[in-house]
């Protein structure tokens, strides 16, 4: 493009305007719709990643809530069962007997109700200190091998009037049980010392927490434990691996938020992350923690992706054909402007214009190579003017120059005959001498009928012939068709002096020299033929530099002649020899006929 | 300057085919593995822990592992030749892999070579054979817990200490092992140990072998139960003598009646294995190996010494009592 500037240096690399354009276009919606894509998918996965923490903190605080409720449920059976009386009455009062039993029977019969319709209670137990104790349905026995003032939940039931909450841990008070259970203990206060003086405790087994963990409707592979406020475990899935130390938990993350919270995690590899989301009991002090596979949370992300680059293929496919299409539109008035300067530049300057019709840059660019074109035609023409007014002023100049020269050559024959006293002789060559004047004065236009261009040779080979006497003769043999024909003046009559003086001259016998002149085809032929000594082919090639050489000197020399009918007649028109050495010349012009000029 | 166009257009396809390709490649993973293994334990007993406990493990990690896993057994722990039936079985059935706890250190080599032979991962769990062929082994250290018993006999042990050593199965690497064991931590009372009776893990020949023993030397002070029906059967011939005043009795393994009698202070102290990690960890290297993976020729899943005052501490009642959520 700008090679001598060499700064667009990007642009240089196309070859046209178009494809720079285009694929500049190209480029500027490929990096465009990257830029969009991405900012897009960040801002989708975040907005994912954002509406997924927001509906598992929903969904864990749900469950932490329904935890909350079955715990409330299970101090209600206990507060029930010590509010009832019985309990109060079997472990501290003082009664007959049979009262005993009956309240025993009470406590039993309510045990084994509670427990038939609760499938998540594996004990119910009333225990005291003294070893009395009613483990579910009376059948069950304390273990006689474990002292229960060292088990810490019951001291820790003992000493307080509100319920307690174990993690998972076995239960090995009760002989021959050993289950993994969650205790829910609450001391039973004897009104008479106004202190606790036994404990009723539940055992929780794991369905209804199991249940309620694993029907949440977190995503796919996710998983929900619970931890203590401590960070023991009282659910887990996989709490048999935990506590064979087959695998992990993030406990200690779990138990750094302090509230309700998630948090992120990677694995080694840094690509799986879990999104751990808590939830702390007010009540309890138990974290509900709901675990979900990131990957699993961004499915949507894929398909959000996939989405989003199919519509950015069509956009862009779209985008190219719409900038190729915009650039072909934009750029055409350049290749219009381009094409017609490319003809201008070969020299045709006719029919350049160029139809630009809009109003931006281009258009007042293809104006101004409009009026520049025709401003260029305009100043070619006045060149061609000039050139012809140049040319015609140098004619007349020529034709001036004639008439001394000859004049003096035949004023000296004159002398030279008068001296003779050949007066006869003297008039005839000054009448003759007088005509041919009369014709170069009275003939003041540069064209001339032919006619009167042979007549004047007619006169100037008169005075010749009385010259040179008897070594010279002449004869006009002209087509009466032709005579008429208007040509240019002073075209014979050089070629017959150059015939007498060149060919007849160096003659030793007589010469003759004939005018030969008739139509063929839209050409006038004009000949003038001396059987002089004639030219060998060197010569003959070099005639009209040697006639050029003698200019001046000779009058009007067979150049000036050849000059000017190729001026005046254009290319093609013009004057050459035939020559053959001893045999003699022939010069013949060759001019168009009818030839009629535009201007005078 | 068409071709550029059509250059362009040509990259813009190239990209969306490049695109589509690899999200179709991506979509393609994660399949379903449906890989199929074979456990043959040494026997399949509903009323003993530790097998109890190792199936668990292996059936947890198989499914962990989305593996189709089939246990087979014979009727006995020591009935090598019924489990080298199977073993041909198991072949037959061309498994992904096969899990084995062969019953004869010297009798089930064969077979288990056979497996090898037959291109089929093999993972032996708890007992050896006596070859190296096995692409792993997931076992207690046999010797190491033998050990952790004769040492702690030790301590009690005198020159004038008669002590019995009650194996299960003679022959079996675990027998051998743990015999060594016992016998390395024992130290200099080695030569106290007046009779190594093996019991063919039944607790009734176990508790019948003890009372004779009781009779022919009632001065014992020292037994070392091997295994879990040899600790208890002897364990129950020496409460029901009233004896466990004037003999201490260390045990391996747990279960119920086990802990109970360590509960009563029968057992002075019991060392535990822990067959649901061994189990879990065996199907976990067979899942490496399928996996191409480079696993360890040998694993140890570890002992635990529990003395009858730390039963309940919290950390024992993970080892001791398996999780179960019923």
């Amino acid at each position: 493009m700008s090679e001598e500037k060499g700064c667009f240096t990007v642009l240089s690399l196309f070859k046209s305007v178009k494809t720079t354009v285009l694929c500049l276009f190209s480029l500027l919606i490929i990096i465009t719709m990257a830029i969009f894509f991405l900012i897009s998918m960040d801002y989708t996965e975040k907005t994912i990643l954002e509406n997924s923490t927001d509906y598992t903190s929903r969904l864990v605080r749900q469950l932490n809530r329904d935890i909350d409720s079955y715990i409330d449920y299970m101090e209600n059976i206990s507060s029930m069962v010590i509010q009832g009386g019985d309990v109060q009455k079997y472990l501290f009062a003082e009664m007959p007997e049979e009262d005993m039993e009956e309240a025993y029977g009470r406590i039993v019969a309510q045990f084994n109700t509670i427990v038939e319709t609760r499938q998540d209670i594996s004990n119910i137990a009333v225990v005291a200190p003294d070893g009395k104790a009613i483990i579910n349905g009376g059948r069950d026995r304390l273990n006689e091998n474990v002292d229960l003032e060292e088990v810490e939940w019951y001291r820790e039931a003992m000493q307080t009037t509100d319920s307690i909450l174990t993690a998972s841990h076995v239960q090995y008070v009760i002989r021959n049980n050993y289950k993994w259970v969650v205790t829910l203990g609450k001391g039973i206060k004897d009104s008479d010392t106004g202190e606790n003086g036994g404990v009723f405790f539940i055992d929780l087994n794991y369905k209804l927490l199991k249940d309620l963990c694993e029907n949440n409707s977190l995503a796919v592979n996710s998983y929900v434990f619970i931890v203590d406020k401590s960070g023991k475990i009282i659910y887990h899935p996989k709490q048999q691996l935990l506590y064979n130390g087959l695998t992990t938990e993030r406990i200690d993350e779990v138990m750094g938020c302090g509230s309700d919270g998630y948090f992120i995690t990677r694995d080694s590899g840094g690509k799986e992350g879990k999104l751990y989301t808590v939830s702390v009991s007010e009540k309890t002090g138990w974290r509900v923690v709901g675990v979900a596979d990131i990957s699993e949370l961004m499915k949507n992300k894929e398909k959000t992706e996939y989405i989003y680059m199919f519509t950015s293929a069509i956009l862009l496919c779209m985008a190219v054909v719409l900038a190729t299409f915009f650039t072909t539109a934009i750029t055409r008035p350049i290749k219009e402007l381009k094409d017609s300067m490319k003809e201008v530049e070969r020299g045709n300057l006719e029919n350049t214009a160029v139809a630009i019709y809009s109003n931006n840059e281009l258009g007042s660019l293809g104006n101004s190579f409009n009026l520049m074109t025709a401003r260029i035609r305009e100043l070619m023409a006045q060149n061609i003017y000039e050139q012809e007014e140049k040319r015609k002023s140098e004619l007349k100049a020529l034709r001036s120059q004639i008439n001394p020269h000859f004049l003096y050559n035949t004023l000296d024959s004159i002398i030279w005959m008068a001296e003779g006293g050949r007066n006869r002789e003297v008039v005839r060559m000054t009448s003759a001498l007088a005509k041919l004047l009369r014709q170069s004065i009275s003939n003041d236009n540069e064209r001339i009928p032919l006619e009167k261009e042979v007549d004047y040779a007619g006169s100037y080979l008169t005075i010749q012939k009385m010259r040179y006497k008897d070594k010279l003769e002449y004869e006009i043999d002209v087509a009466e068709d032709i005579r008429k024909e208007e040509i240019i003046n002073l075209i014979l009559q050089p070629l017959v002096e150059n015939s007498i003086y060149h060919g007849i001259k160096y003659k030793g016998s007589k010469g003759l020299i004939r005018i030969v002149g008739y139509g063929e085809g839209e050409k006038v032929i004009l000949k003038v033929i001396d059987n002089g000594i004639g030219m060998d082919e060197k010569t003959l090639k070099g005639i009209f530099d040697i006639s050029k050489k003698c200019e001046g000197k000779q009058g009007v020399g067979v150049h000036n002649v050849q000059t000017r009918i190729s001026l005046y007649y254009g290319a093609g028109y013009g004057l050459h020899f035939e020559s053959t050495l001893g045999e003699g010349t022939a010069a013949i012009i060759t001019i168009p006929r009818n030839f009629r000029e535009r201007e005078e | 300057m068409r071709k550029h166009v059509k250059n362009v257009f040509l990259w813009v396809f190239a990209g969306v085919a490049v695109a589509a390709g690899v999200l179709l490649w991506r979509g393609g993973e994660g399949e379903e593995k449906g890989r199929r293994i074979i456990f043959i334990p040494k026997v399949i007993d509903e009323d003993n822990d530790f097998w109890k406990l190792l199936i668990e493990g292996v059936e947890m990690a198989a499914a962990e592992n989305q593996m189709e896993v089939m246990i087979v057994a014979a009727e006995t722990e020591d009935d090598y030749e019924a489990q080298n039936e199977l073993i041909e079985w198991a072949i037959g059935e061309k498994p992904d892999a096969i899990l084995l706890t062969p019953s004869s250190l010297t009798e089930t080599t064969p077979y288990a070579r056979k497996v090898v032979e037959h291109g089929i991962p093999l993972i032996l769990i708890d007992s050896a054979i006596d070859e190296d062929i096995a692409d792993t082994m997931i076992a207690t250290d046999n010797v190491k817990l033998g050990e952790v018993e004769g040492s702690y006999m030790k301590q009690y042990a005198t020159e004038e200490s008669r002590i019995v050593i009650m194996g299960h199965v003679e022959g079996s690497s675990t027998a051998i092992e743990r015999e060594n064991g016992v016998r390395k931590g024992l130290g200099e009372y080695e030569d106290r140990i007046v009779e190594v009776v093996f019991c063919d893990s039944d607790y009734d020949k176990a508790y019948e072998l003890m009372k004779e023993l009781m009779e022919k030397y009632p001065d014992i002070d020292l037994v070392a139960g091997l295994n879990e029906y040899s600790a208890v059967g002897a364990a129950r011939a020496i409460k029901a003598a009233n004896r466990q005043d004037r003999i201490r009795i260390v045990g391996i393994d747990s279960s119920l009646e086990e802990i109970q009698f360590l509960e009563e202070g029968i057992f002075e102290i019991i060392v535990i294995q822990n067959p649901f990690k061994m189990g879990y960890l065996g199907v976990e290297a067979a899942e490496k190996i399928l996996n191409g993976e480079k696993v360890l020729k040998k694993v140890d899943s570890g002992c635990e010494l529990i003395t009858n005052d730390s039963v309940y501490t919290e950390e024992n009642q993970k080892l001791l009592f398996p999780f179960r959520e019923e």
